[in-house]
């Protein structure tokens, strides 16, 4: 098993794009839509699935057919790292990671340990990112972590607005670049990011609190299943080509 | 009335800065206060800006003539007459602003435009004390006005679309970008921007990270010029707590919006930020820089 190979699983553009950061860092790094595939040699995993029922079946699937001393990270958009870690029976080498694409822009990825996660493990997932150029910051166990959760509300917030005929998708990209500086316009924003990863956030808000700030705006579980994920599918509050 | 007059109601930071957008932008603008200290504050501070805009090399000594030459101060409201627009920009106090839009209703030309600047009162309920309400609408000018581009225009519920596409046809000649925007509580910004302070707060109150980390990852992984703390020290936490309580009453308590005990207590010890040398941060009062 070697130290510089790592699996990456998921079928999503924060997928494609940690494997083409990986590989220009000399890994040996390879993209799994699931968990079926042998795998076995390496010593990192990192899932990327922001949410869903089927995350937790990948977990399992990973930890039964991983040796124990292979390292989880496993994206905590959509769940803490504590609940995701208990679908294994090796909670302690599951550390947590929530970031949005594009990750290249970041200069800082945020890192998580659940209860029961061992040092080492977070350790070795701060190895990772420090040798993909990043930074890291360890923050305490949540779904989403910090910017992830910040600008999912934000988000949330601004599909609202559009539902309710406040103003168009364009005047609230407008005013919010313009009116507070922001980079992007949030709904530009949740286009690039994906609507599935933004929607998975506040929905584990919403399961982990119980508190109705998070409740979802519906236009975004409609765009969900719709299939209106934002640019990587050609349509989000936007439309590409 | 004149279509090249506008008035401005209010000599504080607001109304001057709106009264200067509007005189460098050619029009002849009417600075109004209830007191000649008041107006002479306002004008002072135009002033200031454009002189130093002037040593700047942005402004020529003719343009800085020219635009002084274009502000005038009043005290009398009835000099409103000739404006083809007023906005109103008085503190945020409905029954001041119920009595000034009253008088602006009998003063001004029949189809003159009347536009309060308004950020946290209804613009319907400040609209319907006139009795031609379809002329009244907001134009929410950002701090400060002379440096932001965005201005909101809000419709309110009584707002014609023609008066609507004649105050966006105003905005875009005072170089400015209109947006049109129903009239809500938080209009589009505030209401949007809203999670940036209260989602740091609350992931602050869980102990989660502190606030120079959540900092450092909103600048650092969001891309976001200001950290959510920092920009809370820079606008004052009296003003922010005030816009994100005014928007949770008025949408009848949204759990979206409901502020944080964290800044509530900042606001009771005087914890303002830069403006009293003390916020999430600390700062040298006299330069109002970090420590």
């Amino acid at each position: 098993m070697s130290e510089n190979s790592l699996a990456i699983i998921g079928k999503n553009r924060l997928a494609e794009e940690l494997l083409d950061l990986s590989r220009a860092q000399g890994f040996q790094a390879a993209l799994f839509a699931d968990s079926k595939q042998d795998f076995l040699k390496t010593s990192l995993v990192i899932e990327t699935l922001a949410g869903g029922n089927e995350k937790r079946e990948l977990l399992k699937e990973l930890d039964d057919r991983l040796p124990p001393s292979s390292v989880i990270l496993t994206s905590c958009l959509g769940f803490a790292t504590t609940e995701i870690a208990s679908w294994t029976r090796t909670p302690e080498r599951v550390a947590g990671f929530a970031t949005f694409y594009p990750v290249k822009e970041k200069k800082v990825i945020e890192l998580t340990g659940g209860l029961r996660t061992q040092g080492e493990a977070l350790e070795r997932a701060e190895g990772f990112f420090h040798a993909l150029g990043k930074e890291t910051a360890k923050v305490k166990d949540a779904a989403g972590l910090v910017f992830p959760r910040v600008l999912s509300l934000i988000i949330n917030q601004a599909a609202r607005t559009l539902d309710e005929g406040v103003a168009s998708a364009e005047e609230i990209d407008i005013a919010m670049r313009l009116g507070t500086n922001y980079p992007l316009g949030p709904l530009r924003w949740a286009d690039l990011i994906g609507i599935d990863e933004v929607l998975a956030v506040l929905e584990g808000l919403e399961r982990e609190t119980g508190d109705d700030r998070y409740r979802p705006a519906p236009v975004l579980r409609k765009m969900v299943q719709a299939g209106w994920l934002g640019e990587a599918s050609g349509r989000g509050f936007y439309v590409y080509k | 009335m004149d279509p090249s007059v506008i008035g401005v109601l209010g000599a504080g930071t607001m109304g001057a800065g709106i009264a200067q957008v509007a005189a460098q932008a050619g029009f002849e603008t009417l600075l109004y206060d209830v007191s000649q200290e008041f107006v002479d504050k306002g004008l002072s501070r135009i002033r200031d800006f454009l002189k130093k805009s002037r040593e700047r090399g942005k402004l020529t000594e003719d343009e800085e003539k020219k635009i002084r030459a274009r502000l005038r101060g009043s005290l009398n409201l009835e000099e409103m007459r000739s404006a083809a627009l007023v906005i109103e920009a008085v503190p945020e106090k409905f029954e001041l602003k119920r009595e000034i839009f009253q008088k602006l209703d009998t003063v001004c030309a029949a189809d003159a435009l009347l536009a309060t600047n308004t950020s946290s009162l209804s613009v319907t309920a400040i609209g319907g004390v006139t009795r031609k309400p379809e002329r009244t609408l907001g134009l929410h000018f950002f701090n400060p006005p002379p440096l932001m581009a965005l201005v909101e225009v809000i419709q309110a519920a009584h707002t014609s679309d023609e008066v609507i596409q004649k105050a966006v046809e105003i905005v875009q000649r005072l170089g400015k970008t209109p947006v049109v925007v129903k009239d809500t509580p938080g209009f589009v910004v505030n209401r949007i921007a809203r999670p940036f302070y209260n989602e740091a707060l609350r992931i602050l109150g869980e102990g989660q990270a502190s606030m120079e980390t959540i900092d450092r990852i909103m600048k650092e992984a969001g891309k976001f010029p200001m950290g959510p703390f920092e920009l809370m020290d820079l606008i004052g936490n009296d003003v922010n707590f005030a816009t994100t309580e005014s928007l949770y009453l008025s949408l009848f308590h949204d759990p979206a919006f409901r502020p944080s005990p964290i800044q509530h207590r900042m606001v009771l010890a005087g914890h303002l930020g830069r403006k009293t040398g003390k916020g999430f941060y600390s700062y040298d009062p006299s330069t109002g820089s970090g420590s």
